[in-house]
């Protein structure tokens, strides 16, 4: 749109107000898993305060608990964790609404302990003397974990001030405390890691509330 | 109103760009939970024959048939064992004790349930190491020889054996070199 054009519609309509306010939800997809699977237990609260325009600072605190199960181990992760950035809304609304599709930027860290709840030797000769399942439960406590994220994803308001949301997120490991002899199979916050290298995904289906706090033209 | 479009083609682009990485990051990693047959497992011990009149060459044995003894003193066929004339065994070491004993036969035969040839009794011990693999395959166990035994016989065929390699962690090793 051209600077012109901008001027003309400001001058010929009423002055549209925009809401500007801290918004805070929580993610739906994490309670319903909780309730859905039996080795998963999650949920996180997350906010987002409009700075700019276009542009909010954005945050996510929550815990997961995830057990993870193959033919060869069992293994469970706890903890908390906290993530912060920013996002950035690339939609541009009709006068009146305020939905967002937007990207977003954060940095996530997380405190976690990992413990190997059983292990079956990995063994192809095991027909002779028989598989022995070892179920010697070792916990590696105050593990950390941080990564970068990078997402995609867009806010609707339903209701006045009520929002509900989707996101995805791609995300890259900067570091992490290794267990001895293991690995983190599942990172509170990061999800799942995999064995191709520091890259994971994840997504979020998100329910919140907008506390307006004050206006602005737009 | 003249309003521009909310996903212009360079966003979109993007947004397909993005989707494609989503979908391919979650097909590559469904190999992950499975542990595929090439994954090096827990070894076994290898033991090769020399002659003991030329103590650097091999000698094969004919017959050879080994069978497992359990703590009890209970035979336990080995899986996959055949009779065959070689100069090399490879043997599964228990996994829940440091001690595994095994009957090697020399020339064995079995008629009408009768169990011919000349058995000798081996005990290994050795301490096990467990080590991480990856989440598909868990662990591996490798050991450390501690001790080769034959046990002594009337008829014995083994002479004298010496440990190689203390350490076993693959089988593409000769761990074990026992003089016939």
């Amino acid at each position: 749109m051209s600077l012109n054009a901008q001027e003309a519609e400001v001058k010929d309509s009423i002055v549209v107000q925009e809401k500007y306010g801290l918004r805070l939800g929580a993610d739906l997809s994490k309670i319903t898993r909780s309730f859905l699977e039996t080795d998963y237990m999650g949920f996180e609260i997350n906010g987002d305060y409009r700075l700019l325009k276009r542009l909010y600072i954005a945050g996510e605190l929550g815990s997961e608990k995830k057990t993870t199960t193959t033919n060869y181990l069992s293994s469970t992760a706890k903890g908390t964790y906290l993530k912060g950035g920013v996002d950035y809304n690339m939609y541009e609304n009709w006068a009146g609404m305020e939905n967002l599709i937007y990207s977003g930027l954060r940095f996530g860290f997380s405190n976690f302990n990992q413990t190997l709840n059983s292990y079956t030797i990995y063994d192809t000769n095991s027909l002779t003397w028989g598989q022995n399942e070892v179920v010697d439960t070792e916990s590696f406590s105050g593990l950390t974990s941080g990564w970068i994220e990078i997402l995609l994803g867009l806010k609707t308001e339903v209701l006045n001030n009520l929002f509900i949301g989707l996101n995805m997120q791609i995300k890259a490991r900067l570091f992490e405390s290794e267990p001895d002899n293991f690995e983190n199979i599942y990172i509170p916050g990061f999800g799942r890691t995999y064995d191709s290298g520091k890259f994971g995904i994840g997504f979020g289906y998100n329910i919140s509330y907008l506390i307006p706090l004050y206006k602005k033209a737009r | 109103m003249n309003k521009k479009s909310p996903l212009t083609p360079p966003e979109m682009k993007k947004h397909y760009l993005i989707f494609s990485l989503i979908t391919l990051l979650i097909f590559s990693c469904e190999k992950d939970d499975i542990c595929a047959d090439t994954t090096q497992t827990t070894p076994r011990v290898v033991i090769e024959f020399y002659d003991i009149q030329a103590r650097d060459e091999i000698k094969a044995i004919p017959g050879l048939f080994a069978i497992g003894v359990d703590s009890d003193g209970n035979e336990v066929p080995i899986h996959n064992e055949l009779v065959l004339n070689r100069s090399l065994i490879a043997l599964p070491l228990q996994n829940n004790s440091n001690q595994t004993q095994f009957k090697l036969y020399k020339s064995y035969a079995l008629t009408d349930s009768n169990v011919s040839g000349n058995p000798d009794v081996i005990t290994i011990t050795y301490d096990i190491e467990t080590l991480y693999v990856s989440r598909a395959c868990g662990y591996i166990n490798t050991y450390s020889i501690q001790t080769f035994s034959i046990g002594s016989d009337s008829d014995q065929w083994m002479s004298n054996s010496q440990i190689l390699i203390t350490q076993i962690t693959n089988e593409n090793e000769i761990h074990i070199k026992v003089l016939h």
